[in-house]
Parts: C-alpha cells; sequence; structure tokens
C-alpha cells in the first residue's frame, strides 16, 4: 500500500475513530476539526514508526498537516 | 463612565480611533470600525427582533467578525452565547434549545453544518453572516448588508446588572449547562487583568482560547479597555506549537494568555527558545495547574518575560492570581494560586460551611463583582451553588461555592489542592467524568459505564472508560466511540473505551473507579 492510503486508514481507524469514514484528501483536516493538537502527536509518532520518517519539530505546521495531500506531499521530502 | 462591556470598545474609538482594536491574520479593524460595524449589527439585529435579556449565538469559526459579534450583540441589549464550531451538532442544537436562542452569527464556511441545525424544531429565526441566496429557510442577511445598517448605537436602558455572556460547560447531569454573565462581572474582571497587568494601547494581546471558554475575555475585553490590539491566533495555528512560536515572535505580542498546554507545547515541540520573544512582556496562564518542572525551564527560556498563574472557575471569571516568582531548583512544589484579585473576599469552610482555622484544607468561597449571575435555567442549581452568610437581618453575603479545596500557605498564598466532585481538567479542558458516563450509558448496550482519568505524562489528564455490556449484546469500541462524538466534544471523548465483564466493587458494591484508574495506569506504565 502506498503512504496516502496507509496515512488515510490511520488518520480514519485512529484518529476519526471511524466517525465518518469519508475522508477526501483535500479535506481541511483543522477546519473539520479531525485533527487537535492530541491527534498531531499520535500522527507524528505514527509516521516515525510505520515509514521510518522523524520529522523535525519545526516542520510541524499547518502547512504541512492541513490535508492528508499536504501530508503526503511533504513526505516526498523523504523517499 | 464605564460600565457596560461594550463601552470600552466606543471610549476607545474616541480616544485612539485609528488603533488596531483587533487583527486577524493579515487583516485589521481599528477601534473607530468596531466601534461602527458592532453598532450596526446591533441595528440589524433589533430590526430583527431581539431585545434586553435576549440570547444570541456566535456560531463560526474565530475572525474578525468575533470581535463584532461579541460587541453588536451586546450593543443590542443581548447576551452572546459562543457555540464551540468544532462540537457535535447534537451539542450544538442543545445549547440551541436550551437557552431559546432564535439569533445566530455565522458564516458561510457553516453552512453545511446550518443545514443540520436547522431541523424542523429549531427556534432559530434569523441568520446574520450569510447571503439570502444559500437557500436556508430562515431569514438571513449578510455581513455586506450590516455594513449599510445604521451606525447610530441604540439607545437602550440597559445596566451593568444586565446578562452580557453566557458560556456554556459540561454539567454532571449529561448536558451542558449556562453559566450566565453580566456587564458587571465581565467588567469587573477585565479592570482588575487591565490594571494589574498595566495594559496600555501599544499592547499586543494574543487570543489563544476559544470564545466559549472564559480565558478569551480577558483577551477581548481586558484589551478594549486598555485601548491595546488583539490579535487572534489562528484556530488551525493553535493546534500546531511551531506556528504559536512563530505566531508570538512575528505578531510581537506583548501578553500571552492560555492554558499551560499550549505553552508546554511551545516549549517541548515548537522551538519556542529559537524565536525572538523579546516584546513579550507577560505570559498570564489558568485553566490547570502548571507543573512546576515545565514552568521552570520555560521562564528560564523566557529570563525577561513576567509569569502570572490565574485562577477561578468560569462561574467566577478569575478570582485569585499569583506572580510567579524565580522557582527554586530543588523543588517541583506545585505554585500556589495566590491571593484574592480586588474587590473579592474570600472564605474556606468544611463540609458542615463552617469557616476552618487559617491554613486548614476547606473549599474556597468566593464572593465579589466577579460571581456569575447563575446558571441559565436551573434555579435550583443556582441556589446550591451560593452559600449565604447572614450580615444581620434580610441582608445576606453571596458567595460561589468554588468545588476547589484549596489550603492558605504560610506566606498567605492559597494552595490548589483538588476537586470536591468529579469535575477534572484535560489540558485545560473542564469535563464532569458524570457526564461522560451518562452519554456512555445512553448507548442500549451498556449496562454500566465508569470513566476516569489516567495521567498523560505532560502534567494534565487523559480520560479513559470502561464499560459492561448489556447481556447477549455484541459492541465495540468503535461504536461507542461512534456513538459518543455524536453528544461530546472531541476533548471529552475517552481516549480508550475498555470492554470489560465486571467492575472492581467497594463493600457496598459501588463501582470501584479508583481501582479501576490504579488498573488503567498499571497497564499503561507496562
Amino acid at each position: 500500500m502506498d503512504r496516502k492510503t496507509l496515512l488515510a486508514d490511520f488518520i480514519k481507524t485512529e484518529i476519526i475513530r471511524n466517525r465518518n469514514a469519508q475522508l477526501d484528501e483535500s479535506e481541511d483536516l483543522l477546519g473539520a476539526g479531525i485533527l487537535d493538537s492530541l491527534s498531531i502527536l499520535k500522527l507524528v509518532a505514527h509516521i516515525d514508526e510505520s515509514f521510518g520518517i522523524e520529522i523535525p519539530d519545526e516542520d510541524v505546521v499547518y502547512e504541512n498537516f492541513h490535508s492528508l495531500k499536504a501530508i503526503v506531499d511533504y513526505l516526498q521530502k523523504f523517499p | 463612565m464605564r460600565y457596560l462591556l461594550f463601552q470600552a470598545v466606543d471610549i476607545a474609538a474616541e480616544r485612539f480611533p485609528d488603533a488596531n482594536a483587533i487583527q486577524y491574520t493579515g487583516q485589521c479593524l481599528t477601534y473607530a470600525e468596531l466601534s461602527t460595524l458592532s453598532s450596526q449589527l446591533a441595528q440589524v439585529l433589533i430590526k430583527q427582533g431581539v431585545s434586553r435579556g435576549d440570547r444570541v449565538g456566535i456560531y463560526m469559526n474565530k475572525g474578525l467578525e468575533s470581535a463584532v459579534a461579541i460587541y453588536g450583540i451586546m450593543k443590542a441589549g443581548g447576551a452572546y452565547v459562543p457555540l464551540d464550531p468544532f462540537a457535535p451538532i447534537k451539542r450544538i442544537d442543545y445549547v440551541i434549545k436550551d437557552c431559546g436562542i432564535r439569533h445566530l452569527i455565522s458564516k458561510p464556511a457553516k453552512l453545511d453544518s446550518l443545514h443540520q441545525i436547522l431541523n424542523a424544531d429549531s427556534p432559530i429565526e434569523h441568520i446574520i453572516g450569510l447571503g439570502a441566496q444559500e437557500g436556508l429557510k430562515v431569514n438571513s442577511v449578510s455581513w455586506d448588508e450590516v455594513s449599510n445598517a445604521s451606525e447610530r448605537l441604540p439607545s437602550l436602558s440597559l445596566t451593568e446588572q444586565d446578562l452580557a455572556y453566557i458560556l456554556y460547560t459540561s454539567g454532571s447531569t449529561g448536558m451542558p449547562k449556562g453559566i450566565m454573565h453580566t456587564h458587571r462581572s465581565g467588567l469587573s474582571f477585565a479592570e482588575w487583568g487591565a490594571t494589574t497587568y498595566m495594559l496600555a494601547p501599544e499592547d499586543r494581546l494574543s487570543n489563544h482560547a476559544p470564545l466559549h471558554f472564559d480565558l478569551s475575555t480577558f483577551d477581548f475585553f481586558a484589551s478594549s479597555i486598555a485601548g491595546a490590539t488583539t490579535v487572534i491566533v489562528p484556530e488551525a495555528f493553535s493546534k500546531f506549537p511551531a506556528n504559536m512560536a512563530k505566531f508570538i515572535e512575528e505578531e510581537k505580542i506583548t501578553v500571552w494568555y492560555s492554558v499551560p498546554f499550549a505553552l508546554i507545547q511551545m516549549m517541548q515541540h515548537g522551538k519556542l527558545n529559537a524565536r525572538d520573544c523579546g516584546a513579550l512582556r507577560w505570559i498570564l496562564f489558568a485553566g490547570e495547574v502548571f507543573p512546576t518542572k515545565h514552568l521552570r525551564q520555560l521562564m528560564s527560556m523566557l529570563p525577561k518575560v513576567k509569569f502570572s498563574n490565574l485562577y477561578g472557575p468560569t462561574e467566577t471569571n478569575v478570582c485569585t492570581y499569583y506572580h510567579v516568582d524565580k522557582i527554586p531548583d530543588d523543588t517541583d512544589e506545585t505554585i500556589p494560586i495566590g491571593i484574592p484579585c480586588a474587590n473579592i473576599e474570600d472564605l474556606v469552610v468544611d463540609l458542615d460551611d463552617t469557616v476552618v482555622s487559617r491554613g486548614e484544607v476547606g473549599e474556597l468561597l468566593i464572593r465579589g463583582g466577579v460571581v456569575m449571575k447563575g446558571y441559565w435555567g436551573q434555579p435550583e442549581k443556582t441556589r446550591s451553588s451560593f452559600f449565604r452568610r447572614v450580615v444581620f437581618d434580610q441582608f445576606n453575603d453571596v458567595f460561589y461555592r468554588t468545588g476547589d479545596l484549596v489550603q492558605l500557605d504560610e506566606n498567605g498564598n492559597y494552595r490548589y489542592l483538588g476537586r470536591k466532585d468529579r469535575q477534572v481538567k484535560t489540558r485545560g479542558y473542564r469535563v464532569e467524568l458524570d457526564e461522560v458516563e451518562v452519554a456512555l450509558l445512553a448507548h442500549l448496550g451498556v449496562e454500566e459505564a465508569a470513566v476516569y482519568t489516567i495521567p498523560d505524562g505532560q502534567g494534565s489528564n487523559l480520560i479513559e472508560a470502561a464499560i459492561i455490556p448489556k447481556e447477549g449484546t455484541d459492541i465495540s469500541e468503535s461504536e461507542l466511540v461512534v456513538h459518543i462524538s455524536k453528544r461530546l466534544p472531541a476533548y471529552a471523548v475517552p481516549v480508550k473505551i475498555n470492554i470489560v465483564s465486571s467492575f472492581p466493587r467497594t463493600s457496598t458494591g459501588k463501582i470501584d473507579r479508583r481501582e479501576l484508574q490504579s488498573l488503567a495506569i498499571e497497564a499503561k506504565n507496562e
């Protein structure tokens, strides 16, 4: 599975916790109230565990995390 | 003379018309603009039938319009009721019906949610902030139309005793309750804050807290008293420590006010130490205990900044404060909540409402200008939340019972020891554990439920639950999460729901929540 699918699965099961099965790649994760400070930490830890990518703190910003697409685009820095 | 909250804006508009009152991302409203726009909104609201004491909802993500809404509603004689834009629709619907909101201030971005809120039995009659073309079944007026209304301040016979705002918070009966504040209680706090922190027109205050959280009243009201600028932290930024730290630097914030969690996050994950916080004078925090080791670290990172711990349940705005001195290296003892603010009398009583001797543990009672009027629509709950001390015939002092256990230390500062009941804080949010239990029990498959906290390792709490399913039902954790998320805000949804066949019990057969909590902590540490 590609990163996008894996991340989408994680967000659905562990963060949205199946409250809303729909997750569009451009959905505004903050505006929709899907991500909060706690779940951002979870997501960053998950990316480290499953892809071996340690995201530096200064990159954990709105610009890189506002949508699934933004996260995947950002992660392309780490091939 | 200033005796209504919005008068602070109108006075500032005369003294500093071109000074910025509110800033959001790149946009600003000057005091003159805020004063005019809020009067125009008031005119529109009055035309739509708002009269003194009416509750008007604010349902939108934060922006310049938030300030216009707050002051415009009050200028129309109404009380503003901030609705959490991230709360489940069911909860919003409950609050709207509970306090009979007929008018809502909103923005087009909330259209989808508004369609769900405007169900058949919704009391909403008017929406401001949307054009008529959006296909809603109620009367709606756009922000453009508001800016064409009369600029005259409505002439109403308002007094400082009138209702100014209602803040809804978690309720132990399973439904949120509305805390009613008057112009006087709001002003008492704001005037104390503006004086104590010596706010001046040059100051730039952050607004980090959501509007439905009482910290926001300082950011808006104390700032307008001083003619200072309130810079709203965009909601999306407030979730990212690195964005928040950058915000402090770029916006040259001079006074930051938030829950400790936001500050700890900025320190640990936001590279705050790499930021230029040269403009910062004060860091104020409230809502929860600031773990001493984190506070010490933050204070050494920002040696030129002064720190103040503000304490008070939403019912009293803020009632005690403590300016933090240098924290010794050899102790992690919790910092005090300090001394009463001006115009406040404090009392510590035991379980029989007898005043304890100095230095003994008891419940803190508070009397003074900052205290709320009561709980909306709950006269019985209001009565029981106040303690009356007879002074002489037909003359009583009225104290609010905080429910917080405190002790006066040898320096004359109060120390916070815990709660009398089952109210908890999770990362600054106030939650009644009983409300979460009621929400779980509302699921048909749940026989019994117990909700408790576990430490989050950062000095705050996470909420966890255990349930016993009804016999013969097959129930999953995710099904329960879906169920409960429709009723409670995300921060109150347990991080884990354990499905078990029995609970530890006390000798009288009650659920032993303390034992459940210990077991959960053990399990987490394994």
